[in-house]
C-alpha cells in the first residue's frame, strides 16, 4: 500500500503545478479559517460607522466547542480546489498517456487506481490535522474561561469532515477517469452541485426522500450549517449515522465506477 | 513483426501487455497466464515513448523502477548504455525524438528482462538515429535478450532479426526465419555482348523464365540449378559473361509476395 502511495507522491513531488495548487490551498485554508476573528473586528466598525454597536464577543465563533463545527463547516467550502487538483493528476495520465505506459510497465489496473485513491487520502487526512491543530489553537487562544469538559466536544464532525472531503475527492477521481479532458472534467466539477439543486429542486414535490441520497448532497449533510445558532436557531450539533451510512455508500461507488471505467477500457 | 500500417502489430503487443482487453483468444508469457506480475519482467516500448514530460530522464526512470519493483542501480548503467548520462537531470520534454527513443530503451533494460519489446524503434529518426538504435538493438540482443521488434522498414528487420511474421488485417499469414528468405529459386543476372545472346539463353535447361531489364537478362533458375552451372553452361558454350550477378531474394520481395499471395 505504501509503495503504491510513494508511487503516487514520486509523480507530485515534482510536478510544480501540484506544489502551487496545494500550497495556495493549505495557506488559504489556514489563513482564512484562523482570521474569522478580524471578520468580526471589521463588521462590528461597520456598525460603529452606522452609530450603533456589536459586542462580537457575544458571537462565539472561536469558543470550545462551536469552533470545531464553526471551522469544519467553513473549510469544507474549500475542498473544490483539492477536488480539482485530483482531477489534473489522473487527467494527466490519460494526456501524457503514461497511465498507459504504468500498466506495460507492471502495475495492474487496480493498482494504479489504488495510487490515486491513497493520494486522495493522504490529501484528505492533511485537511484533517491541519483543522483540527487550528481549531485547537484558535479555540485556546479565543475561549476566555477553558472548561476541559467542553474542549474536545463536537471533535467527532473531524471525521465527517474527512468523508465529506475524501469522498469528493472520489468524485473528481471518478469523473476524471469518466470524461479523462482536463477542462471538460474541471468544468463539470464546478458545476455538478449546481447540477444536483436543480434536480433536487424539481424532485422536492414528488420524492423527497430521495433528497438525503443525492451524492453530493449526502457529503454536505455530514457538517451540517452552523452559523444560524447566533441568530437563536436551533441547529444539528451531532452526528447521525445514517448521513454517515449514506456518504461512504456514494464514496466506495464512486471508486467503484472508477475501477470499473478503467478495467474494461482500453488504454 | 512485419505488416502493412494498421494491421494489427501494435494492437497484437498491446493485448501481450495488457493495455488492450483482447475480445477472444487467450495467451501465456513464459507457459503462465498473463498478470502484471509477469508484465514488470518485461521491457517494452509501445509506438512512441511516454515518460513524464515535468520529471528529468533520471526521475523518470527512478519511477519506472519503482512500478517494476527492480534496483534503482540499474539506472546508471542503462543511461550509460544509450548514452544519455550527460542529459540525465534535463526535463524530459527538452529531450530530441532520437533521445526519446533511448531513453525508452534504456527504461525497458531497467529490470534486466528477459524478453524486450520494440515497437517501431526508430519512427521518425533521422539516418544517423536510426543507426544509432540499430547498433543498440544488435548490443543488446549480443547480450542474449529476446528481442520482439514490430516494424515496417524491412531493410531493418533483414538486418537485425533471426525470425520473422507476417501480419495482414489481424491475421497471422506467415511465419519462418529471415535466413530462410535468401534461398529457394535463385535469379542471375547475365549479359554477355553477342549476338542472338536470348536464344542462347533460352537452351539452357535450368532456366524456368528469362526477361530482359536495363540491357541485361534475368534468369529465373529452376530449383536445383545456381549460378555456377549457368556460367559453366555459357563457358561450354564458348560466350564468356561481361555481368554476372545471383540476386538473392530480398525480405521485401518475399514480404510483398506473401501479402499478395495471402
Amino acid at each position: 500500500m505504501l509503495h503504491l502511495l510513494k508511487i503516487d507522491l514520486k509523480k507530485l513531488t515534482s510536478y510544480r503545478t501540484f506544489w502551487i495548487v496545494c500550497g495556495l490551498y493549505f495557506i488559504t485554508l489556514a489563513f482564512s479559517t484562523a482570521s474569522g476573528m478580524e471578520f468580526l473586528k471589521w463588521i462590528a466598525r461597520t456598525f460603529e460607522n452606522f452609530g450603533s454597536s456589536l459586542n462580537i464577543n457575544r458571537i462565539p465563533l472561536y469558543h470550545f466547542p462551536d469552533v470545531w463545527l464553526n471551522l469544519i463547516f467553513f473549510s469544507g467550502l474549500f475542498k473544490l480546489v483539492l477536488g480539482i487538483m485530483t482531477v489534473i493528476s489522473i487527467t494527466n495520465e490519460y494526456q501524457y498517456r503514461t497511465l498507459r505506459q504504468n500498466i506495460i510497465d507492471g502495475l495492474s489496473r487496480w493498482e494504479f487506481l489504488c495510487t490515486k485513491i491513497l493520494t486522495n487520502f493522504l490529501l484528505s487526512f492533511l485537511s484533517v490535522a491541519m483543522i483540527m491543530v487550528i481549531a485547537f489553537v484558535t479555540g485556546l487562544i479565543y475561549t476566555p474561561a477553558i472548561n476541559w469538559n467542553f474542549v474536545f466536544a463536537d471533535m467527532e464532525f473531524l471525521i465527517a469532515y474527512f468523508i465529506e472531503i475524501f469522498g469528493f475527492l472520489s468524485f473528481a477521481l471518478m469523473l476524471g477517469v469518466l470524461i479523462q479532458k482536463p477542462g471538460l472534467t474541471i468544468i463539470l466539477l464546478l458545476l455538478a452541485r449546481m447540477l444536483e439543486y436543480i434536480v433536487r429542486e424539481n424532485i422536492d414535490e414528488v420524492l423527497p426522500w430521495i433528497i438525503p441520497f443525492l451524492p453530493l448532497e449526502s457529503l454536505s449533510n455530514l457538517v451540517p450549517f452552523p452559523f444560524q445558532r447566533y441568530a437563536f436557531q436551533e441547529i444539528r450539533d451531532y452526528l447521525t449515522l445514517s448521513s454517515i451510512a449514506i456518504a461512504l455508500g456514494w464514496t466506495l461507488l464512486f471508486n467503484y465506477f472508477s475501477y470499473i471505467k478503467l478495467k474494461f477500457s482500453d488504454i | 513483426m512485419l505488416g502493412p500500417n494498421g494491421s494489427g502489430k501494435t494492437t497484437t503487443l498491446g493485448m501481450l501487455m495488457g493495455v488492450v482487453n483482447p475480445t477472444a483468444g487467450s495467451f501465456t508469457w513464459f507457459g503462465n497466464p498473463p498478470t502484471h506480475l509477469i508484465r514488470k519482467k518485461i521491457g517494452a516500448v509501445l509506438e512512441h515513448p511516454i515518460f513524464y514530460p515535468y520529471l528529468s530522464g533520471q526521475k523518470n526512470l527512478e519511477l519506472n523502477s519503482m512500478i517494476k519493483e527492480c534496483n534503482p542501480a540499474n539506472i546508471p548503467k542503462v543511461l550509460e548504455l544509450v548514452e544519455l548520462t550527460g542529459r540525465k537531470d534535463d526535463k524530459y520534454r527538452t529531450y530530441s525524438l532520437g533521445m526519446k527513443q533511448r531513453l525508452a530503451i534504456a527504461s525497458a533494460l531497467l529490470n534486466d528482462p528477459t524478453v524486450l519489446i520494440l515497437d517501431e524503434p526508430t519512427n521518425g529518426l533521422d539516418p544517423m538515429g536510426i543507426a544509432e538504435i540499430r547498433e543498440l538493438i544488435k548490443k543488446i540482443a549480443a547480450n542474449g535478450k529476446t528481442i520482439i521488434l514490430a516494424s515496417h522498414l524491412l531493410d531493418e528487420v533483414q538486418k537485425v532479426c533471426t525470425h520473422f511474421c507476417v501480419l495482414k488485417k489481424g491475421d497471422l499469414v506467415h511465419t519462418g526465419p529471415v535466413s530462410m528468405v535468401g534461398t529457394g529459386a535463385e535469379t542471375v543476372e547475365v549479359y554477355a555482348d553477342m549476338a542472338n545472346f536470348h536464344d542462347l539463353l533460352l537452351t539452357f535447361s535450368g532456366a524456368c523464365g528469362i526477361n530482359r531489364e536495363n540491357g541485361t537478362y534475368n534468369v529465373s533458375l529452376r530449383d536445383g540449378f545456381s549460378s555456377k552451372d549457368l556460367n559453366q553452361f555459357l563457358f561450354e558454350k564458348g560466350v564468356v559473361a561481361s555481368h554476372l550477378v545471383t540476386k538473392k531474394k530480398t525480405l521485401e520481395k518475399q514480404f510483398l509476395e506473401i501479402l499478395a499471395g495471402s
